[in-house]
């Protein structure tokens, strides 16, 4: 465990923010709840996108295909095989952390560029969508249904809102820890490095397949899970919405919005733009549908054109103007300001 | 022999349209080196206007090209010079996010007017048919490849023989030495862009008659672009035309002799293959 992570696990503000959430099914109405469970769930995407798509610099267009796997394959293991549904899950990730070896590995081998590294994993991905939509077994066109959630555990049933908001937060908690363990770690360095300048880092000894390899399969283990996850609360297998392109699109402007490469970014872009983004659906999207994806696309321009970092580091510097006007005990106290 | 023929026709006329969409871009990330990820929403752009100007004025889509070309050459040229150029020395990833934003804001502003509901836009050439021995075509599909190849020539000849043209080459060959030379290389970049986006209007226009639109149609027009440039060696400009028909023929090859899903794959397998194995020059 390195320094970072333990200083995360022991912040009384990442547990104070963990149990506020945990504690939100009591308070909230059930179309908060699903607007919260929503938001988890791209939290946890962005998140474990960033890995690849922010610490690494790798824009990858292909996690729609880790979404997939996790959603479609997951799904078609327990419906047409009668395997286990945490069994189908494990499989799924193991098969979505296999693509992702491979892809790293023909980034590697071919050694694409990052232009043709997007439009390599944009051409996979659009594939997988055609793939899925026409194999029967995947549910085809139509898609899948899941048995309703009963809350039996041991089925990878959560029992409806609350169930699933708990086991999402643990996973979109997971995601974001594995984000700061990498960042503190020798990984993380090495990922960073080959973002900033692959030549070099190789130059200086940084292992280029084994790296990218790394990043990429960590990346499409978390992402499969929470496919599976997301499909277990949808309870319909949409292959239009989960294995769509779109939702990669969706991943990488909401991580883009936040802050890429830093730990709490795309966690925060997603926790802004997906509430914003279900409410106006709820409110206006009879009258203009599309309207929320609209606000996302002209956010992310203006993000990008105003403050290209994200947003993170503009409320960082929010909170340090509010902590040096009134100076308060705490920031003497504060673990981070060490000498 | 005639399903062969039928399909090599069929590829050769969808295909030039396909490398008359990627011109445009061929020609912007030659000149910028920039790619549009929210291409093919501009073609759908452009088709939409065709739609709104029949439903309003009766016009026909390709009359409708009189109004759609200044209009999207502007709204390319404003695009360029509002969004895309202040960041065009930045990351690539930040014009790839860039402009994926924009295919959301195109994409649902489209939706937003005009609704999910797939609309035609009929013309009066739409079901006219043309049989050359046994091979049959479509009269639209026929004026589509002859105008892509006419406006092909075109912009070859420009290029080759005005002084925007020059200051186009120039700039796509070395950006700093044609600075040096006294070419606004700023005013090139945007100049190109609108024509890319330009040629974009007419690419709509004849591809639209007898094509259902959809305002989410816009990615899957992106990639086939994306395909074609790729292939064609991103700025080489007959490759361009060349890759277009290499890939309309690989779809019109696929859909008939290929099972359902293979041969909608065949144009993606050909692009990841040629991705990889093409010389590297990064």
């Amino acid at each position: 465990m390195n320094d970072s992570l333990r200083r995360t696990l022991l912040s009384p503000f990442f547990w104070l923010a963990f149990l506020a959430i945990a504690a939100l099914p009591f308070v909230l109405q059930s179309y908060y709840l699903h607007i919260v469970i929503l938001a988890l769930i791209y939290v946890a995407l962005a998140s474990a996108w960033n890995i690849v798509g922010g610490i690494a610099g790798q824009i990858s267009l292909a996690h729609s295909l880790f979404v997939g796997m996790g959603a479609m394959v997951a799904s078609a293991l327990f419906l047409k095989l009668g395997i286990n549904l945490w069994l189908a899950a494990l499989i799924a990730a193991a098969l979505s952390a296999l693509m992702g070896a491979i892809i790293a590995f023909l980034d590697w081998r071919f050694r694409l560029g990052h232009l043709s590294f997007a439009l390599v994993t944009l051409a996979f991905a659009e594939m997988g969508e055609i793939v899925v939509v026409g194999w029967d077994f995947l549910g085809g066109a139509s898609g899948l249904f899941l048995p309703r959630d009963t809350g039996q555990f041991l089925q990878f049933q959560f029992g409806g809102g609350e169930g699933v908001l708990w086991a999402m937060l643990v996973l979109a908690a997971a995601c974001i820890l594995v984000n700061v363990a990498i960042l503190g770690s020798p990984l993380g360095y090495y990922l960073r490095s080959i973002r900033d300048n692959e030549q070099a880092a190789q130059a200086i000894g940084v292992r280029l397949l084994r790296n990218k390899m790394l990043a990429m399969m960590i990346s499409a283990v978390l992402t499969s899970l929470v496919g599976t996850v997301y499909v277990r609360y949808l309870t319909f297998a949409d292959p239009y919405l989960l294995v769509s392109p779109v939702i990669t699109i969706e991943i990488v402007l909401f991580a883009t919005v936040g802050g890429l490469g830093r730990a709490g970014g795309p966690a925060l872009g997603a926790l802004l733009l997906v509430p914003l983004g279900e409410v106006l659906r709820g409110k206006l999207g009879g009258v203009l549908p599309g309207l929320h994806y609209f606000i996302y696309g002209l956010i992310v321009i203006l993000v990008i054109r105003l403050s290209p970092a994200g947003l993170l580091p503009l409320l960082e510097r929010a909170i340090a103007r509010l902590r040096r006007k009134q100076p308060s005990p705490q920031i003497i106290a504060n673990p981070t300001a060490r000498p | 022999m005639e399903e062969l023929l039928q399909a090599l026709t069929q590829g050769v006329l969808i295909g030039s349209t396909y490398g008359l969409l990627a011109l445009g871009m061929g020609l912007t990330y030659g000149v910028s080196g920039i790619v549009n990820f929210s291409h093919g929403d501009f073609v759908s752009l452009g088709m939409f206007m065709c739609l709104a100007l029949y439903s309003a004025f009766a016009l026909d889509p390709y009359l409708s090209i009189l109004i759609t070309l200044p209009a999207l050459t502007l709204i390319g040229a404003i695009t360029y010079k509002l969004l895309i150029q202040p960041i065009a020395n930045s990351h690539l990833l930040m014009i790839i996010q860039l402009t994926l934003g924009l295919t959301l804001v195109l994409q649902n502003g489209l939706l937003m007017i005009f609704g999910g509901q797939p609309a035609r836009t009929p013309s009066v050439v739409e079901s006219k048919l043309i049989i050359v021995g046994d091979v049959v075509m479509r009269l639209p599909h026929l004026i589509a490849c002859v105008v892509s190849f006419v406006l092909a020539g075109l912009l070859f000849v420009m290029l080759r023989s005005t002084d925007t043209g020059r200051s186009i080459r120039a700039v796509h060959q070395n950006a700093r030495a044609a600075a040096l030379m006294g070419i606004d290389v700023a005013r090139v970049q945007i100049l190109t862009f609108a024509i890319g986006i330009g040629l974009l209007a007419v690419a709509a226009a004849l591809l639209i008659p007898g094509t259902p639109i959809h305002p989410s149609q816009g990615l899957r027009y992106t990639v086939i672009t994306l395909l074609v440039v790729v292939l064609g060696g991103m700025t080489n400009f007959a490759g361009i035309m060349a890759s277009g028909l290499v890939i309309g023929i690989a779809e019109a090859m696929g859909t008939i002799y290929l099972p359902n899903v293979l041969g909608l794959l065949l144009p993606y397998l050909i692009f990841v293959a040629i991705m990889l194995l093409r010389p590297q020059r990064r």
